[in-house]
């Protein structure tokens, strides 16, 4: 696991040295992500420390973004002053997001597949 | 015995000085939302995360500590934000293995979903009186958080109003998404999973894996595509319309 750990640190330091010097304009860690999987598609298969860690990472993603979002206290009063448009730009907007991939997919491929 | 209230408040002082107090309460209300969201039978409307951020907020007001204490000592629990967008890599690349002859139509719909997302998102914001603030959070709320609060820091426009739109929009998402996809006839598993994958990120990836398992996988990488090409994207868009 912590053969795991530091593999994945690794490309995280490589993709905040890249993003630094070569693309400013892409996060560090996406650049990471990248190299990442650039690494597992010529190793072709996932080292089990990585994949161990990885999983316990991302199944608790929500955690880790819990101390960013309590930030909304610090813009409660423009989100309360501003709560129809922001309402509706989320409502209207996810169902749209939905809608246009899921209509493009079924114009392209049809209903092939396993469906309900 | 009569307490001492002097004593009490140099531990007080020294407790909400160091980390200890924030990694608390954020772990326990974390933990408190994912119990409540087991208990309710998984329910999109009881999610961990908006029950964390609720909890928090609330005990932070109570106690009166500054939001900026206490990220300075929940900052550990952020910081491994970026570890997990690299982690990211082994669930997409699982999807990619495998996908064939879909790979192209998956391509154009996560391109016309990303540009979807973004152009109604902040049309509709502006259009409606949004502050130029608060419509800046829109910018990357359909793609996953991690990346999103990137994305939004390089573009100078508020990664916490990106992270709580990205939780509204997830949690919006899988509430909605069924209703949504049964409206347009979407029938295969892949295309349900991955149209929610686009939409609605991680929150909407495990509402697909909780309905069907291949939904799901195609979701994660609904998901994970939709945050990598975003943050190469996005940015780009931005800088080339403002």
């Amino acid at each position: 696991m912590i053969g795991g750990l530091v593999q994945i640190l690794f490309f995280q330091g490589l993709g905040e040295l890249v993003s630094k010097l070569v693309v400013p304009l892409i996060p560090g860690p996406v650049i990471g992500l990248i190299l990442l999987l650039a690494f597992l598609a010529i190793r072709k298969s996932v080292p089990q420390g990585v994949d161990v860690v990885a999983s316990t990472l991302v199944q608790h993603l929500g955690l880790l973004f819990v101390p960013a979002a309590v930030g909304v206290v610090l813009f409660w009063p423009q989100l309360k002053a501003q709560a129809v448009p922001v309402a509706a730009a989320l409502v209207v907007s996810v169902m749209l997001t939905v809608a246009v991939p899921a209509l493009l997919l079924r114009m392209m491929a049809g209903d092939e597949g396993d469906g309900k | 015995m009569e307490s001492n209230p002097s004593e009490i408040q140099v531990i007080w002082v020294y407790l909400s000085g160091s980390p200890l107090l924030a990694l608390f309460l954020t772990l326990a209300a974390y933990h408190v939302g994912v119990v409540a969201y087991e208990k309710s039978g998984r329910n999109p409307v009881v999610n961990p995360v908006a029950i964390a951020v609720a909890l928090v907020a609330v005990a932070i007001t109570l106690i009166d500590m500054p939001y900026a204490k206490y990220f300075d000592g929940a900052q550990f629990v952020h910081f491994l934000l970026g570890t997990a967008t690299v982690s990211l890599a082994v669930p997409i690349y699982r999807g990619l293995a495998g996908l064939g002859s879909r790979i192209i139509p998956l391509l154009v719909a996560q391109l016309a979903g990303g540009a979807t997302s973004i152009i109604s998102a902040v049309s509709i914001a502006a259009l409606l009186g949004a502050t130029p603030e608060v419509v800046g959070g829109f910018y990357a709320k359909s793609v996953t958080a991690p990346i999103g609060m990137g994305i939004a820091e390089r573009l100078n426009v508020s990664p916490t109003l990106t992270a709580v739109f990205a939780v509204c929009t997830g949690i919006l998402g899988a509430i909605l998404g069924r209703f949504v996809l049964d409206f347009v006839g979407s029938k295969a598993w892949w295309q349900r999973g991955f149209a929610l994958g686009i939409a609605a990120h991680g929150i909407g990836t495990s509402r697909a894996f909780s309905v069907n398992k291949e939904a799901g996988t195609y979701a994660s990488l609904g998901m994970g595509l939709n945050g990598v090409i975003g943050a190469v994207l996005i940015p780009i868009a931005v800088g080339y319309f403002r």
